[in-house]
């Protein structure tokens, strides 16, 4: 029961937060459902059927090849969910041991990355997205892996910035006066004390993730066919627009309520944890 | 230090940055599967022609060498030739380059006056309906897949409504005005062109709109943001205590104030909204670098792609410098 | 802040005064249009038009009506007519053609078109060697004989030698393209975005990813045309097109997909040109690749796929399917050849008779074709249904090409369409095992009779003995299955009512006889 109060009182503090929550609480619910909820087999063709509007068979229309929109935006939500997990988890993963040595070594080393940081950061992010992902080669791996190498820089700044201050603190200093390793000094200092902003910046970067990932689709540069991935899926039926307006508009609302989802939960979470940005 | 010092120290941080610009696109370029020679050659050419293509073009060299003679060409200007027009690099980019900038202006121009004016209507009655609505809008417009809100805005404004052209810069049958910038509402001002005038606004409209959109809400947010701070400050409360009408502190006072911040943002939005160019340009045919770029991708043309990138990052880092320079001198509190 | 404005409107004025430029938008200029365009909406700006060097059927739309070649295409046909030569004779051996050039013809800049400018077009030409030149595998040398008679020596018998006139490549330019020659380029850098033709047009505008212009050339010795110039506007989006083609901005649009043709059917003041192609799509199969090597499992693919169903809905009924290599309306072409059909039951037992399970095979295709995205994977759920597992490959144009010409692949797409009338376009440069390969065998087959068989085909000049060559040779073939025969399309053209006198022929696809043209 004081646990149905506090929620109670947790969604009329966080109005916004919670909504996020219960919109990536569906999207995660719905992704791992898919082959229960989905009424078609989102890659079956059917090519009698082909770009039939919304109706009761196929609720949300087909596309050129007859398969069912409904079904493949659902299956569609695993791709996103991975690719903006995927995306933020290699980044905050490099980000952490770039950032960590670089801060924990100083010196030429510290001074080196940081410019290489700065070069990274001289591009729009989706102007080198787009280049990397291009030399990579097209597919939905490479435009995660180009995606992530451009969101590096982000985490790496973050964690050097606390590896710089963590390192003045008196333990630290005691453990390297006795000899103890770097490494040993990063994983058992730095990393444990920069975890949660990166799990705030993480969390707060998902939304772009998945935004970017379904832009380099749009471009043609990340799943690629017969991948049910949503922004390859407003790419195709863009052909159609005008006569066929179902389908490229259903996959980009799906892309639409999964971003503010994990927007508006990160949003909150930040918010909540750093109290610098609380209104 | 002196303003000069720190100048001349950004100026040298700026060149290792471009350099490092280069080597990277350099790298990028030169990792991929496509092989230049062949592509300019066409289907039917023999080893023979083909190998003395390379040779010509340098691509049988070392590649540290490769990198020496890239440099050599992006210091004068070459970009190299496009593998899909067989043009140089700069000169098309350079031709696209109007249409790019005139989108981006007018983008940054709605985003920056629209978004300023939200900010500070939400700073001004703040915890209203008003502050809400901003934020509700800045969480949307983070959150929108501009490619996708391009396709809608079509359909409704061009399909349905029939209100306003929806691809190209002008209707096809009115020829582009002389051309003086290459920006053509400019132009068809400096001309006296009212036929080219009214098309190009017309055309401008709902590109406009969608990619200053996006930046818009970043930018109310910042403006929001920073007012606050302003409006808190002990010379503000004073000046509010002693009668002073509360809009004639904010206009004459805050505002200024409060605007410093911003301008560093028009800096990032600059970038921005050059990377949103690309989505923009795509869906409303826009003839700009953006387009020109998505068709390379289709043709693995990595010079014409490089190129884009070198000239977008090359710019994006000569704004933010010179906003840096410009900051200290709007607000003079912070001249170290 | 005020002193700012002033300076942007002291500078706007500034400007306004010191240019003075003219309005190009003048209410004169727009009131004298008696002057017929018509206007071509375009996907894609084109490449080089250099007649040396353009591949691309989109680029010959350009420069084909900028030059004069010694022979024509007639009307739609097949066969070919006298242009520049108005006669000519060959020698009993076949290796000696003489063509007397007819008087009077003049390039765009006033000088006259003799001899000498013809052979200094085939010595550039072969000079440059590029795709073009392809078309003339046996050209050994040209001579000037006197102004009006030039002599063509061949190193062996090439049946098609006279057809291949007729392709754009046997364009003939202006020997004063050697004022514009740069590091000993030929005038290439020059010619890629000029023409020096004496033909009915000449390219007199090219705004980069906007449009072109064509006007007429002052000089040009046929009957002057009505059309006074020509626009070719780029537009991309299919979308844009056809309501471009709807509000009456452009009288023709070229890439409207096949989907959308019907709703325009419906309009009134539109018509869809609609008629048969020799344009082909079809699957390589590389022959060289385990599993693929097997002419068994080859067959089981043939009959795997769903030709009818990738007619009536990728192409909406606007094409017939393939019946072997050479397209109807080809001379060689066979009506009575085997053809493959849907048969997943014989599959399935032609596989098992290969002794072939879990076959897993790459389908790589590329963006330059609209179609290729739905038929790849159409053919992708049709092998599954007979246990093999293909994967899915969307790679550039540019690679395509490239691992097509070293042979790493397992399944592509391709179409294909001749430049002159001759089924060597389609039996040699498809089944040749020299041509391994970009060059025509991208199938990497190698059967020695049939080597034997199109080979003397290509040596010999009388056309009933090679027909007869030709169809042993496509017999063995489509035993052999090295490519799956998809379809071959219509040509279809969404146009205004208003235009008139548009004559399709198959060896121009994609091409225009402006000059008989009218709006």
């Amino acid at each position: 029961m004081a646990q149905f109060r506090y929620l109670r009182y947790f969604t009329k503090r966080y109005p916004l937060t919670v909504t996020g929550a219960v919109i990536i609480f569906l999207v995660v619910m719905v992704s791992l459902a898919a082959p229960l909820v989905s009424p078609h087999n989102p890659y079956t063709l059917n090519l009698t059927d082909r770009l039939k509007p919304p109706g009761s068979i196929y609720l949300l229309g087909t596309d050129e090849l007859g398969r069912d929109i409904l079904s493949r935006i659902i299956y569609g939500a695993r791709l996103s969910l991975l690719a903006g997990v995927g995306i933020v988890g290699i980044a905050g993963l490099f980000g952490i041991v770039i950032g960590s040595v670089s801060g924990l070594l100083g010196g030429k080393v510290d001074q080196a990355v940081m410019r290489l940081m700065d070069i990274m950061l001289a591009f729009p992010s989706l102007v080198l997205a787009l280049a990397l992902s291009a030399a990579l080669g097209p597919n939905f791996r490479n435009s995660i892996l180009a995606i992530a190498i451009v969101k590096i820089p982000v985490y790496v700044r973050l964690v050097r910035g606390q590896a710089l201050s963590i390192k003045e603190r008196q333990f630290v200093k005691a453990a390297q006066t006795f000899g103890a390793p770097k490494v040993w000094i990063i994983s058992r200092h730095i990393i444990p004390n920069c975890l949660s902003p990166v799990v705030v910046q993480a969390t707060l970067g998902i939304g772009e993730a998945i935004l970017i990932a379904a832009t380099l689709s749009f471009i043609g540069l990340g799943a690629q066919p017969p991948a049910a991935e949503w922004g390859a899926m407003v790419s195709m039926g863009r052909i159609y627009l005008l006569d066929q307006w179902w389908y490229a508009s259903f996959p980009g609302i799906a892309i639409f309520i999964t971003v503010i989802g994990f927007n508006l939960f990160g949003d909150g979470v930040r918010d909540m944890l750093d109290p610098r940005f609380h209104n | 230090m002196s303003g000069l010092k720190s100048a001349v120290k950004r100026m040298s941080q700026l060149l290792i940055v471009l350099l490092g610009v280069s080597l990277v696109t350099f790298l990028v370029s030169h990792v991929v599967p496509g092989d230049p020679a062949r592509m300019l050659l066409g289907q039917r050419a023999d080893a023979q022609t083909l190998e003395n293509l390379r040779h010509v073009m340098g691509l049988d060299k070392p590649v540290w060498l490769q990198y020496f003679d890239y440099l050599g060409g992006l210091l004068q200007g070459d970009l190299g030739i496009s593998i899909r027009t067989q043009r140089p690099v700069l000169s098309e980019l350079l031709t696209y380059f109007p249409a790019t900038i005139e989108l981006t202006l007018f983008a940054m121009g709605f985003a920056v006056i629209s978004g300023v004016g939200l900010g500070l209507l939400s700073a001004a009655y703040r915890d209203t309906p008003i502050d809400h609505g901003t934020r509700v809008l800045a969480i949307l417009g983070v959150s929108t897949p501009l490619f996708w809100l391009g396709l809608m805005v079509l359909l409704l404004f061009y399909k349905h409504l029939g209100w306003l052209p929806g691809s190209g810069r002008l209707d096809s049958f009115i020829n582009p005005p002389t051309q003086i910038t290459g920006l053509y509402v400019l132009d068809s001002i400096l001309t006296g062109d009212w036929v080219a005038l009214k098309s190009s606004i017309l055309h401008l409209i709902l590109p406009t709109i969608c990619l200053g959109y996006i930046q818009l809400a970043t930018i109310a947010r910042l403006v929001r943001a920073s007012m606050i701070e302003v409006l808190e400050q002990d010379y503000i409360k004073t000046a509010l205590s002693n009668g002073i009408p509360r809009y004639r502190i904010i206009y004459r006072h805050a505002l200024r104030n409060a605007l410093i911040p911003t301008v560093t943002l028009i800096g990032l939005t600059f970038g921005e909204l050059l990377g949103g160019a690309i989505l923009t340009e795509t869906i409303f045919t826009w003839p700009g670098m953006g387009k020109y770029v998505v068709d390379s991708i289709s043709f693995l043309d990595f010079p014409a792609i490089m190129g884009f990138t070198i000239l977008v990052a090359t710019i994006y880092v000569i704004i933010n410098m010179v906003v840096d320079l410009l900051y200290p001198i709007l607000d003079p509190q912070i001249k170290g | 802040m005020k002193k700012v404005l002033v300076l942007i409107i002291s500078i706007l004025v500034l400007t306004s005064l010191a240019g003075c430029a003219k309005s190009a938008n003048t209410p004169q200029e727009s009131a004298t249009t008696q002057d017929k365009s018509l206007v071509i909406a375009t996907a894609a700006d084109l490449g080089t038009i250099d007649p040396a060097v353009a591949m691309d059927n989109s680029a010959w739309k350009i420069s084909y009506p900028a030059y004069e070649r010694l022979v024509n295409f007639k009307g739609s046909s097949t066969e070919v007519e006298p242009g520049l030569a108005k006669s000519w004779s060959i020698s009993p051996d076949g290796l000696t053609w003489t063509f007397i050039l007819e008087e009077n013809h003049k390039f765009a800049d006033g000088t006259s078109l003799d001899a000498a400018a013809v052979k200094y077009s085939f010595d550039r030409l072969m000079t440059i060697k590029k795709g073009p030149s392809d078309a003339f595998p046996s050209l050994e040398s040209v001579t000037v004989v006197d102004p009006q008679t030039v002599v063509f020596k061949l190193k062996t018998v090439f049946p098609a030698f006279l057809s291949t006139l007729a392709t754009n490549g046997g364009g003939i330019v202006n020997p004063a393209v050697m004022k514009e020659e740069k590091d000993g380029d030929l005038g290439q850098n020059w010619l890629a975005n000029h023409t020096a033709g004496s033909g009915p047009y000449v390219l007199s505008e090219w705004i980069p990813e906007q449009s072109l212009k064509l006007t007429v050339n002052p000089n040009y010795s046929g009957d002057k045309p009505k059309l006074a110039s020509i626009n070719v506007k780029i537009i991309k989006d299919p979308s844009s097109q056809r309501m471009a083609l709807e509000k009456g901005d452009v009288d023709i649009a070229e890439n409207i997909p096949v989907d959308q043709l019907k709703e325009l059917k419906s309009n009134q003041d539109l018509i869809v040109f609609n008629t048969p192609s020799l344009m082909v799509d079809y699957v390589y199969l590389n022959t060289q690749k385990p599993g693929l090597d097997n002419p068994k499992v080859r067959q089981a693919i043939s009959y795997a796929v769903d030709y009818q169903g990738i007619i009536s809905s990728v192409w909406q009924g606007n094409a017939t399917q393939m019946r072997g290599p050479v397209p109807q309306g080809l001379w060689g072409y066979q009506s009575d050849l085997f053809q493959y059909t849907k048969n997943l039951e014989k599959a399935k037992s032609l596989l098992q008779e290969a002794g072939v399970k879990d076959l897993t095979l790459n389908f790589m295709y590329s963006d330059n074709k609209a179609w290729w995205e739905q038929e790849a994977q159409i053919i992708q759920n049709n092998l599954s249904e007979i246990g093999i597992k293909v994967n899915l490959q969307k790679i550039a144009y540019a690679a395509q090409r490239e691992k097509i010409d070293a042979g790493d692949f397992d399944l592509t797409l391709g179409v294909w369409s001749p430049d002159y009338a001759d089924p060597y376009m389609f039996m040699n440069y498809w089944f040749d095992s020299d041509n391994f390969g970009l060059a025509g065998n991208r199938a990497f087959y190698k059967n020695d009779q049939v080597d034997q068989l199109v080979r003397k085909a290509a040596s010999v000049n009388d056309q009933a003995q090679r027909t007869d060559l030709y169809k042993q040779a496509q017999e063995l073939i489509m035993q052999d299955a090295p490519y799956v025969f998809l379809v071959q399309k219509n040509y279809q053209l969404p146009m205004r009512k208003s235009v008139q006198g548009f004559v399709f022929n198959p060896m121009l696809q994609d091409m225009y006889n402006f000059e008989m043209m009218n709006k």
